[in-house]
């Protein structure tokens, strides 16, 4: 990590060669122990090929046994020593490939939160960054499968082809000349390869989906008798799945041992013109040694070599999800610390809003609030009351005016903002993480206690097994749906702001609860504005001040003032509260 | 149950049905294992015909060649034939996993997550299918293969088959332990991983809280902390993974460097042991370069058969769940004498959910709905009125008394009739995967096209529905109808098939009132002539007569 700020300056996230500048430390070691391992390859079957014919000099007492412990003890060693370069080789590597990856994925994840929302909304870029983390592990899986086949398949064939061509070059160009045929048709196969292998990942996710249809519409299906019909769907499915994966299977396994036959085609040539060589009547001399060592080079040729598709195979593959990463790869914006406002005033005139479709949701809106009070806006459902909450984001231009301490809301930056505008949602938001964290994300030295017994949370935040330390699950699964918006206010009164929006923060909660969650919130948010978007209306009387809404237009007044003003408003009020009583 | 399915009964009657195809993966196993072992006798015979100066018959250069080849064909051949017969042995148990589904009870039905659902059928078969493409086959295959090349070995060089009769099982016990190693690691990572890619989801899920509370740094920090996790165990694995083969090459190097020093030690007493011929050499060290291979997928090959051996367990429980008996009592199906008249009869019925006898939810209950009629539920919560409508239909069967539609116990209606004599609106719409045609026909093929195309219109979709590109085709996605338009279409689907009963569950719970005014007209319009009953907590909803339920 400290590197990365050092060479921060040069490294582009756009370019791939940065990427391999950055790690170059571990490259370079990649590189000697790789070219120690790959050519040291070639110890194996020379030695192999020397003891053989040391063996047969010592049998034909042409040698003592002398000889033949200094070869093994050397072959030993010299296999020792390349092996080890091997293990450095391949820990290296990986290593690369586990920096680059974290380093990419730590920029895309920079890029992602400092999007804004609208950006995320428009045209999926939300799935596209998901998708695209998904795609630098392809990514760096072809970096990395890329530098070990340049070592392991490039090296290593140049270096055996080069043995046998010293060995004896006219019988090494003759076993050579099957193994492009191989490659040939592997690469004529990738196409029928890539094709079943596709085809075999559709099956297979339509099985997926046939299956979660079938057990999470199995009621629905039972109740209006499709149970039959479906299952002989579900059958069809199996045979479509049955087949495509039969196909993509075998043309992807089975033809391996395929390419190393041909491959190995060479070995008759070998054999008998080796002999010949052996036997002194060919074109080369040889001893038996150089036999062995001459076969058992060409067999490992011809294995690798049916393996170099792989290297392409890498490189193509990175090369598509590095073109999906690329335009997504901009360097992290500098944080920015925001300060939390002083309490001020907030005067709201003239307010309106259009939507981006160009309708007109609410207008008329007018009001002004001094710290400590608190607002409340209520009206029929769809009204447009929590619009005009999100308007305080300025997510979306609003048309009149909203202005706190005197500034336009609209004309801050977005930290100033951030300092004075604290906003709960319909939606919890939480994330999957303990109950402690949720409310802290991060804030130190304040103790979470305090803002659970706040939303009345305490209690059954105890009885669970690791009180605050229990993992609340992807968006809050493990809660309650009222338990999930208690935790939820008591993140926003940890991050106390000057003005606080609350969008219907009680609508899961029974009466009494919410009766004492207010209570606490009236005094944990004394020096703030709170603006209560609500559809229930018990508390109101309370308020400090009402914005009724109807058909799109605001009435601001106290309880009093709109039970008399407004009929609507008094109708509301009372059903509910004749209702709740009876 | 007399007729328990269990994973082994699947295998052997998939063996049974397919028998050439096991018999030739058999004779593809032993074909393999013997065909290795042919080349290098061969080099052997070559090498020393060479050594005494002899020329190469031809005839032996080929039958190299050929036997090379013979063992990359029937390799092949075992890999296809394994890769057909696992996949007969997924597509049996899949089959019958459905066929099991589709015979729960309703209470062990709604029990099951649909994740866990998928992850039996898909994720714990495939664990089956591994089995036997890459476990007891070719654990047999390998095991065949350790033991030919020691007897090979042994009729060439006693010694070194002493030597590697010591050596495997410390060389077994090294590769299982890095192997256990490298799988603990490599679930770590896949835990680290999983967490790290979930937070990506979430972030963009959550991203108005994170700017509004200012917590971008936070979560860049904790999504490091997540990829570091996993960094280090990918770190670990690492290590395993570029420590195993140098080592076991090592190792290799080491017993070839002793059994050629032995053998040219010229001591009569180890020569008696280790003396070979240089051709021998050759082609022992060509064997024991191949006996290192088994050992390591043997490795593997366990791990495996540890995996799917809790796959199978896990089939087996979900084969054991408790069937529906309907079948054997369907029989008795007679109609009783006053079916005439009455759509609905509730007969002193008592009935509990299956594992909690000793509540009632219902005890001695009785009304009748005659034809035509409207009726409404009412009571407060937990009084039994969801359950009377799991009752009609058909989901359970009340323990004492009952329940009648049109004079047939409910839970005997045959799947056919059903969609025709009643039709059930439920609170909120479930969509399946497909077109609007397919919401409204739950692909039931004998439903017309013009069926759907007026049952719309009577809901009012038509021409929400006909305005889209591919009208009734349409792909379904969430976002493509309001939640009114939703229930709406759940009311298209329970009256396509023009039932004579309509049994409506709190279907206005979630609307708004102006969604709701669309949905109670399109009711309105579908009531004409057909017997309705509704479960609905509001007490002014106008439909008809009244049964309280308490």
């Amino acid at each position: 990590m400290e590197s990365k700020e050092k060479s921060q300056k040069n490294f582009q996230p756009d370019r791939i060669l940065s990427y391999f500048q950055e790690e170059w430390r571990i490259l370079a070691a990649v590189t000697i122990s790789g070219l120690i391992y790959n050519i040291g390859l070639l110890a194996g079957p020379w030695f192999e090929g020397k003891m053989a014919g040391c063996l047969a000099d010592i049998l034909g007492d042409k040698a003592e046994f002398r000889d033949m412990l200094t070869l093994a003890v050397s072959y030993a060693l010299v296999i020792a020593i390349v092996q080890i370069a091997r293990y450095l080789k391949r820990l290296y590597v990986r290593r690369f490939a586990n920096n680059v990856n974290r380093q990419m994925k730590q920029i895309l994840y920079g890029t992602l939160v400092h999007k804004s929302r609208q950006e995320l909304n428009q045209e999926a870029t939300g799935s596209v960054m998901t998708k695209a983390i998904l795609d630098v592990d392809d990514c760096v899986e072809g970096m990395r499968k890329f530098t070990t086949e340049f070592f392991d398949t490039g090296v290593a064939l140049a270096a055996y082809a080069g043995m046998l061509l010293y060995y004896d070059w006219r019988l090494a160009l003759l076993g050579m000349l099957f193994t492009p045929f191989s490659y040939l048709l592997a690469e004529k196969m990738k196409t029928i390869v890539q094709r079943t292998s596709a085809e075999y990942k559709v099956q297979a996710g339509a099985l997926s989906t046939a299956t979660l249809d079938r057990a999470s519409n199995a009621v629905t299906y039972r109740v209006y008798g499709c149970e039959q019909e479906r299952q002989k769907a579900y059958e069809q499915h199996l045979t479509q799945y049955e087949r495509a994966a039969v196909k993509a299977n075998i043309w992807s396994s089975a033809m391996q041992p395929l390419y190393r036959t041909i491959s190995l085609t060479g070995v008759l040539f070998i054999l008998y013109f080796g002999g010949r060589n052996v036997l002194g009547t060919g074109w080369t001399a040889w001893d038996i040694a150089a036999f062995t060592t001459f076969l058992s080079c060409f067999t490992k040729l011809a294995v690798k070599s049916s393996s170099a598709a792989k290297l392409f195979n890498a490189v193509h593959k990175a090369q598509v999800s590095w073109k999906r990463i690329k335009p997504l790869m901009q360097q992290e914006k500098a944080s920015h610390k925001i300060s939390i406002q002083k309490p001020s005033l907030l005067e709201v005139s003239d307010l309106a809003f259009t939507s981006p479709d160009g309708t007109r949701i609410y207008e008329n809106i007018e009001f002004s609030a001094k710290p400590g009070q608190i607002i409340g806006v209520t009206g029929a459902v769809a009204c447009g009351k929590s619009t005009l909450g999100k308007t305080f984001l300025c997510e979306s231009p609003y048309e009149g005016s909203i202005r706190f301490g005197g500034k336009e809301l609209q004309q801050m930056t977005p930290e100033q903002r951030t300092g004075i505008v604290g906003y709960l949602g319909h939606d919890p938001e939480l994330f999957d993480d303990t109950v402690k964290n949720n409310i802290l994300l991060g804030e130190q030295n304040t103790d979470v206690k305090q803002y659970l017994k706040a939303v009345c949370l305490d209690l059954e935040v105890s009885s669970m097994k690791q009180g605050a330390d229990t993992v609340v699950g992807n968006g809050g699964v493990r809660l309650s749906g009222g338990q999930a918006q208690r935790l939820a206010l008591a993140r926003t009164l940890c991050h106390a702001k000057p003005l606080l929006i609350l969008d219907d923060p009680f609508s899961a909660l029974d009466r009494a609860t919410e009766r004492q969650v207010f209570d606490h919130l009236k005094e944990l948010a004394a020096d703030s504005i709170v603006i209560l978007l609500s559809h229930r209306l018990y508390l109101f009387p309370e308020l400090d001040q009402i914005v009724w809404m109807e058909n799109g237009h605001g009435r601001t007044g106290t309880h009093k003032e709109l039970m008399q003003s407004q009929p609507e408003y008094a109708k509301l009020y009372l059903e509910q509260e004749g209702g709740a009583k009876a | 149950m007399k007729h328990e399915e269990r994973v082994s009964k699947v295998i052997l009657r998939t063996i049974r049905l397919h028998l050439l195809l096991s018999l030739g993966i058999l004779f593809a196993v032993i074909g393999a294992i013997v065909m290795a072992l042919l080349p290098p006798m061969i080099l052997g015979i070559v090498i020393d015909t060479l050594t005494t100066g002899q020329a190469l018959p031809v005839f032996l250069v080929i039958l190299y060649y050929i036997f090379l080849a013979l063992t990359g064909i029937t390799e092949s051949a075992r890999e296809s034939l394994l890769t057909v017969f696992g996949q007969k042995i997924t597509h049996a148990l899949r089959s019958s996993l459905m066929d099991k589904y589709t015979r729960l009870t309703t209470d062990e039905l709604t029990a099951q997550e649909p994740g866990t659902i998928v992850s039996r059928f898909v994720g714990d078969v495939d664990t089956v299918e591994n089995l036997f493409t890459s476990g007891i086959v070719s654990m047999f295959a390998d095991a065949c293969k350790i033991i030919s090349i020691l007897s090979v070995i042994w009729f060439r060089n006693r010694g070194l088959t002493l030597v590697l009769l010591v050596l495997l099982p410390f060389l077994f016990w090294f590769t299982r332990t890095v192997q256990k190693r490298m799988l603990a690691a490599q679930i770590e990572n896949r835990q680290a991983v999983g967490r790290a890619s979930g937070y990506v989801p979430e972030t963009v899920h959550n991203i108005r809280t994170i700017h509004c509370l200012a917590k971008e740094d936070y979560m860049e920090e904790r999504y490091d902390n997540a990829i570091v996790d996993s960094f280090r165990a990918v770190e670990k694995t690492n290590f395993y993974d570029a420590i195993y083969s140098p080592v076991i090459l090592i190792l290799n190097a080491v017993v070839v460097a002793v059994v050629m020093l032995f053998s040219a030690s010229g001591n009569p007493a180890v020569l008696t042991l280790f003396g070979m011929s240089a051709g021998t050499a050759v082609s022992v060290i060509n064997y024991i370069s191949q006996i290192f291979t088994p050992v390591e997928s043997l490795g593997m090959e366990i791990q495996t058969i540890q995996s799917a051996i809790a796959g199978v367990h896990r089939i087996n429980e979900f084969f054991q769940l408790d069937e529906c008996s309907w079948e054997k009592t369907q029989i008795n199906t007679s109609h009783t004498p006053e079916n005439a008249s009455p759509c609905v009869v509730f007969k002193d019925v008592t009935f509990s959910y299956g594992h909690e006898t000793d509540r009632e939810v219902l005890k001695n209950l009785s009304f009748s709905v005659q034809e035509g009629e409207q009726v409404t539920l009412s009571g407060r919560t937990g009084a039994g009125k969801s359950t009377i409508f799991k009752l009609l239909l058909g989901l359970y069967e009340p323990q004492q008394g009952q329940v009648l539609i049109e004079g047939m116990p409910a839970a005997h209606i045959p799947d056919t009739d059903k969609r025709r004599i009643f039709g059930y609106v439920e609170q909120s719409f479930h969509m399946v995967p497909g077109t609007i045609k397919n919401q409204i026909t739950l692909y039931d093929s004998s439903i017309s096209m013009e069926a759907v195309r007026k049952t719309a219109q009577m809901v009012g979709l038509d021409t929400v529905i006909e305005q889209l590109e591919l009208g009734y085709d349409t792909p379904c996605t969430q976002e493509l109808f309001s939640q009114g338009q939703w229930q709406l279409l759940s009311i298209a689907r329970a009256t396509v098939a023009d039932p004579r009963l309509l049994l409506l569950d709190e279907i206005t719970a979630s609307l708004d009132v102006q969604t709701e005014k669309e949905v109670l007209q399109a009711l309105q319009r579908s009531a004409a002539n057909r017997t309705i009953i509704s479960i609905s907590h509001r007490v002014n909803a106008k439909m008809g007569r009244v049964i309280a339920i308490s």
